[in-house]
């Protein structure tokens, strides 16, 4: 009962406190700003006096991000209220806990004034969460974030009739400005140890197959049976929970297609299942031979994600079917203790008469990033943010951080970092008190290079690349003749327009029976891959019964339907 | 003089039961009688109604195509039983039957060795004179409830894996001759649900423990020494006196626990249900988030827990119902 | 007969001190009671240590170099020993206001849990009451079903009780499964209590407060302990209700942020969706595997220092039974 007249007493402030809000928010919209604008100097400040320090805004932000929110006394976050007079309210989620979070806010109704969002789903966009922001944009007052969607207004904007068409997101990554620069590889392959080439003499690495990268895996087994006291295992499966597409990828990769999830799609842009191919067949054939002979490790089925990473990071495991990002951990392990020889290169076997498709350009994601939500009182002031943050004197800040401080500038005006400026980055503590980790996390960036020829960020610039290589790395690199690790993969060429065709929007019918053929192929495979050579034709047969039994068609459908719309829109 | 020691408990019911008048019916007499009873309990039943049953209209969900970028519950397409049969027919409803079999199977088997093995440990605990040494090994039997599933799944990958890789459970075997080659114990569909038990024994017996620990303390001392008059050894007091002193606490904790029969087990089957295993691992949780929450159905996921609340309450009564007939504790 | 077994007020309030032996009786050294002992030593000794062995390696990879953790293979002892782990937890500035907040949440959640539902659970164990039965069915129904996420946010919403510290706590003052626990220990304790209270013209109230509510220590430490568990491990009702408010937080999810944060960039866009560029933002020193190890000594050992507290309730129980054994 006491709750209940609580209740009420609380109503009433509450109704109160809305009148009365009402009332300022009418206020002092109708009157110009009694103060007088000063906009600070320098290249960092807003020249059209939307967001001064003189007049201060504060910003609500709503972030999916696996970041922290910044420490109190951030620097960058001090730069932007003293340069911009804005103070950020963060309210971060992560990835883990989005989907319960999501349902609730819609349910609710209510947002912060930016929504910085990576649901795939598209949940808050389609639930009516975001504004469209495409008369804004017309309006010229935001000319960097002009600049940026201007070439791929089509792509990145919503056609999926839920709400009106139009951009409501703006893209976080892979909208690039200039050359692409960087180094390292992080997409899929198959990778082998710098070591199995290094024993057999550095072979050529083109026109790879299957059977020569197995061959390369036997033969230095063969010689070394043991690495640092533990047996050395040939082949490492990728097959944990979540990450079941380390065992299900190889035949489209080996078939020469890029990586389109579940399907190839042919020059017609007709896309197609192949788990029950004959180029699935070959590949799994492949390895059940190869699990016979002790190459492939017979506990990879079983392994969790930390204990693959284990095996990677002991140097015990030759090669391995993977994406490079997802073994940063190990990789990092490994260099940490100086055993460069166990890192990996990546190969792109395929079969006869097919050219390798392994790296493709990065694509957009165009349902993760920023958009402004439709209960933001002050919509133009959070664009005008958003329009500041993508400048490039902004930009700089966010990713290279603080001239002096953070990066230095060589005489020739290209940035790079001291060693002591490249452990501060590797640190959790100190990145909390000196960058916006989750801000940038979703904010649109200027990747690729910026007007001064500046690489977007460290990763990316060639001379830091290049600095810190190992001498290890160098010579490996030198008896290849190559530069950097991308230069052993191909050349991407121009993505198709749909492309890729994992991240279309299924409907929950084609959603479930993608699960199906999911399952069937976790359910399957491992059987085939383990069981007897002699089986192998029966256990096949039963796998594709399997398949059979579910309505693959739906989910073909709905991604060639996907395709279709893409291919009118995006062109 | 020993056949009140045999059973206290059920004497001291019987008793209670007879002090019951035999018929009770309400009058506004008997009600103003009671009044601070009820001025005790009623105010928290209209709480409850309103935490608990009033939200139940979210239920509505499982009759609808539920979108949640539509908003409101009531802004939805209505799709009659849609749902239920997509869940229980075709090809999932294959592996619905299959995923019951296995939480029913999983469950069970967690249930009973995690009800014996915390009554036996109790009784053990209770046994040991040296009060440091029982309050250590309490506390020490009860910290795994502490760590989190990922932390333990991650644990008991290991244990089982090749001795290669750290599985000391193989080692152990093989050096006990019982086995010559390592078995992949995560490969065998055979081996799981002995798994899953044995992760849940592990990680919550010290924790159920506990409540049978307490229960023991209200057991009368004087049993104890009446029991010693007439002779009565270690065994034949544990079995007389302390096991029929935890009786309500043992009969009640198995009548709740079998209405969560269908809820339980996720974790394990979760993290490491792999293929080879899946026909074993798969439980109806690890299926709904699968196909519910993973992929925006919502409504497939509010079916399986109307689904649950149905089996859960039959089980309950049924459990309920047979413990009255076998003059038992009951729940309600 | 009966004077064995029913229990008196004065026995079943026994503490040690005021229960003095009479007599102390020799021990019988017999060969059995020595076999025994040893034997249910050496199992408990086997035991401990299997329970514990978990614990201590936790331990050891939070105290555990990151890079050097991924390895695995570490046992009871850190292989490469760093404090860097925690270090990082105890840098994140949220966690010493989160960590307040977690022990105010737990401390509240457990006094009126305690308060509402012993007072429930006694009206409910009076026989004679005319309700028990409907309203106990009430309360036992709700453990079998959940209503979902969003009706019941919905409702705090309507309540008011968004980002308040009155969302951690209203919602939960009663849980139907101590509710039944309680009760089934005070239906334990013999009327004749009760009824001489009654005789000395103590109301409901009183009796439930001065009377049953002593008898039923052990009980309350025991629920005691699972609701200060319960209430300090939930970081649902902070993601759900409270996380727009920083002074809300508590330190089950702010750890959980931190793992989720220590994880790589590149993975947490889904299987195949990881970008390059993601990635390159990544690196660490710490690593999510030694980080959770830390994350987990952190979280835990303040609710398990809470156990040795509540444990002499019901120790001081047992002691009387060693002495008897």
């Amino acid at each position: 009962m006491k709750t209940g007249k609580k209740k009420w007493a609380a109503l009433a402030v509450a109704a109160a406190m809305v009148v009365g809000l009402g009332a300022c928010s009418s206020d002092s919209t109708s009157e110009t700003p009694a103060g007088e604008v000063v906009i600070p100097d320098g290249p960092l400040a807003d020249a059209s006096g939307t967001l001064t320090p003189s007049n201060p805004t504060t910003l609500t932000a709503w972030i999916t991000a696996a970041a922290s929110a910044p420490a109190p006394d951030n620097k960058i976050t001090q730069l932007i209220k003293d340069q911009l007079g804005v103070t950020l309210e963060y309210e971060i989620v992560t990835p883990d806990n989005v989907d319960q979070k999501i349902g609730v806010m819609l349910a609710g109704g209510e947002y912060p004034d930016l929504v910085g969002t990576t649901d795939l789903r598209m949940r808050l966009l389609e639930g009516g969460a975001l504004l469209r922001l495409d008369d804004m944009l017309a309006t010229g007052d935001y000319p960097s974030l002009s600049e940026h969607v201007e070439p791929y207004i089509k792509k990145m904007s919503y056609t999926g009739g839920e709400v009106e068409d139009g951009l409501y997101i703006f893209p976080n990554y892979n909208r690039f400005y200039g050359e692409i620069t960087g180094g390292s590889y992080y997409g899929a392959a198959f990778w082998i140890q710098k070591r199995v080439l290094e024993d057999a003499g550095y072979p050529d690495l083109r026109d790879m197959t299957i059977d020569r990268y197995f061959e390369m895996i036997e033969n230095y087994k063969a010689k070394n049976p043991q690495t640092e006291g533990m047996d050395t295992i040939g082949f490492e499966l990728l097959a944990s929970t979540g990450r079941e597409w380390g065992m299900t990828n190889p035949p489209a990769l080996l078939a020469g297609s890029p990586n389109n999830g579940g399907v190839i799609v042919d020059e017609n842009d007709h896309a197609e299942i192949y788990a029950n191919k004959d180029i699935a067949k070959q590949f799994y054939q492949k390895l059940n031979e190869e699990y016979e002979k002790g190459i492939v490790d017979p506990e990879s089925f079983t392994l969790t994600f930390d204990q693959y990473q284990a095996k990677l990071a002991t140097g015990a495991v030759l090669g391995m079917h993977d994406q490079g990002w997802n073994f940063q951990t190990a990789t990092q392990s490994l260099q940490g203790a100086g055993m460069d020889q166990y890192t990996y290169v990546p190969l792109m076997p395929v079969y006869e008469g097919v050219e390798p498709w392994y790296a493709d350009r990065d694509v957009m994601n165009t349902n993760q990033g920023f958009g402004i939500s439709t209960s933001s009182e002050q919509p133009e002031k959070a664009l005008k943010f958003l329009d500041l943050m993508l400048s490039e004197p902004w930009q700089k800040v966010l990713s290279w951080g603080i001239e002096g401080e953070d990066y230095e500038v060589g005489e020739d005006g290209m940035f790079y970092r001291t060693d002591q400026q490249r452990i501060n980055a590797k640190d959790l503590t100190w990145r909390a008190s000196n960058r916006l980790e989750a801000l940038l996390e979703v904010l649109p960036k200027h990747q690729g290079q910026f007007s001064d020829g500046n690489a977007y960020g460290p990763d990316d610039q060639p001379t830091e690349f290049y600095d810190t290589l190992t001498d290890y790395d160098r010579t490996f690199m030198e008896k290849y003749e190559k530069q950097t690790w991308r230069e052993f993969v191909n050349d991407p060429p121009e993505n198709p327009v749909y492309y890729p065709a994992w991240s279309i929007t299924l409907s929950d019918d084609a959603n479930m029976v993608n699960q199906q053929l999911t399952d069937a192929n976790v359910a399957n495979l491992p059987k085939i891959i383990s069981g007897s050579t002699a089986d192998f034709e029966a256990n096949w047969q039963s796998y594709l019964d399997v398949v059979s039994g579910i309505d693959v068609a739906v989910y073909e459908d709905a991604i060639n339907e996907g395709i279709q719309d893409r291919l009118k829109n995006w062109q | 003089m020993s056949a009140s020691v045999m059973s206290p408990v059920s004497d001291k019911k019987s008793k209670a039961a007879r002090q019951i008048p035999p018929k009770k019916k309400i009058t506004w007499n008997r009600v103003w009688a009671q009044r601070a009873l009820i001025a005790m309990s009623v105010p928290l039943l209209l709480y409850q109604i309103l935490f608990k049953y009033v939200p139940v209209y979210g239920w509505a969900i499982a009759f609808q195509d539920y979108k949640p970028g539509r908003g409101s519950i009531w802004n939805q397409e209505w799709v009659g039983f849609d749902n239920f049969a997509q869940l229980f027919t075709g090809v999932n409803g294959e592996r619905f039957t299959r995923v019951i079999i296995n939480t029913l199977g999983q469950s069970s088997l967690s249930l009973i060795t995690g009800t014996l093995g915390a009554i036996i440990l109790a009784l053990l605990i209770n046994e040991v004179k040296n009060v440091p040494f029982k309050r250590i090994i309490q506390n020490i039997t009860y910290m795994p409830h502490f760590l989190s599933w990922v932390i333990v799944a991650g644990l008991v990958s290991v244990a089982l894996s090749l001795p290669s890789s750290g599985g000391f459970i193989n080692q152990a075997l093989m050096n006990l001759h019982i086995i010559d080659e390592p078995i992949l114990f995560l490969t065998q569909p055979n081996y799981f649900w002995g798994v899953v038990a044995g992760s849940n024994l592990w990680k919550e017996l010290g924790w159920n423990t506990i409540l049978y620990l307490a229960a023991i303390t209200s057991i009368s001392p004087a049993l104890y020494e009446a029991a010693e008059i007439d002779g009565a050894g270690r065994y034949r007091k544990m079995l007389h006196i302390t096991l029929p002193g935890i009786r309500p606490t043992i009969v009640i904790l198995l009548i709740i626990n079998t209405g969560w029969i269908l809820s339980t087990n996720f974790e394990i089957p979760y993290f490491l249900g792999n293929g080879l295993v899946s026909q074993t691992a798969e439980t109806i949780d690890v299926f709904v988030l699968r196909y519910g929450y993973q992929l925006g159905n919502y409504s497939l996921a509010v079916v399986a827990g109307i689904f649950k609340t149905i089996v859960a309450i039959i089980l309950v009564g049924t459990a309920n119902y047979i413990s009255k007939r076998l003059g038992q504790e009951t729940l309600v | 007969m009966s004077e064995t077994a029913v229990i008196t007020p004065e026995e079943h309030d026994v503490t040690p001190q005021k229960r003095v032996i009479p007599k102390p009786r020799r021990k019988r050294w017999t060969l059995e009671r020595t076999i025994f002992t040893t034997l249910n030593t050496a199992f408990l000794c086997l035991l401990s240590a299997l329970m514990v062995y978990p614990i201590l390696n936790t331990l050891a990879i939070s105290f555990n170099d990151g890079m050097d953790a991924v390895k695995g293979g570490i046992g009871l002892w850190p292989r490469e020993f760093s404090l860097k782990n925690y270090d990082v937890v105890f840098h994140m500035h949220t966690i010493y206001q989160a960590f307040f907040m977690s022990v105010l949440k737990t401390v509240v959640v457990v006094a009126t849990n305690l308060f509402f539902t012993s007072m429930l659970a006694y009206a409910l164990s009076r026989s004679e009451f005319i309700f028990r039965r409907p309203i106990t069915l009430v309360f036992v129904l709700t453990m079998y079903f959940d209503a979902g996420l969003i009706p019941n946010y919905l409702l705090i919403k309507d309540l008011g009780m968004l980002n308040s510290f009155s969302a951690y706590w209203v919602p939960t003052i009663i849980s139907a499964f101590n509710l039944i626990v309680i009760r089934t220990y005070m239906k334990s304790i013999p009327d004749e209590i009760t009824e001489s209270a009654r005789i000395d013209g103590a109301g409901e109230f009183r009796t439930w407060w001065s009377i049953i509510m002593p008898l039923c220590k052990s009980t309350l430490a025991v629920i005691a302990l699972f609701v200060a568990v319960g209430s300090w491990n939930a970081w649902l009702d902070t993601l759900l209700y409270n996380s727009g408010k920083q002074y809300l937080s508590t330190l089950q999810y702010e750890l959980q942020k931190l793992l989720s944060s220590s994880m790589n960039a590149g993975t947490n866009t889904g299987g195949m969706a990881g970008t390059a560029a993601s990635v390159g933002q990544g690196g660490q020193v710490t690593t999510p595997i030694a980080l959770r190890s830390a994350i987990t000594i952190v979280a835990a050992v303040p609710i398990l220092l809470v156990y040795p507290f509540l444990q002499k309730h019901f120790v001081s129980g047992l002691m009387i039974g060693s002495v008897k054994g």
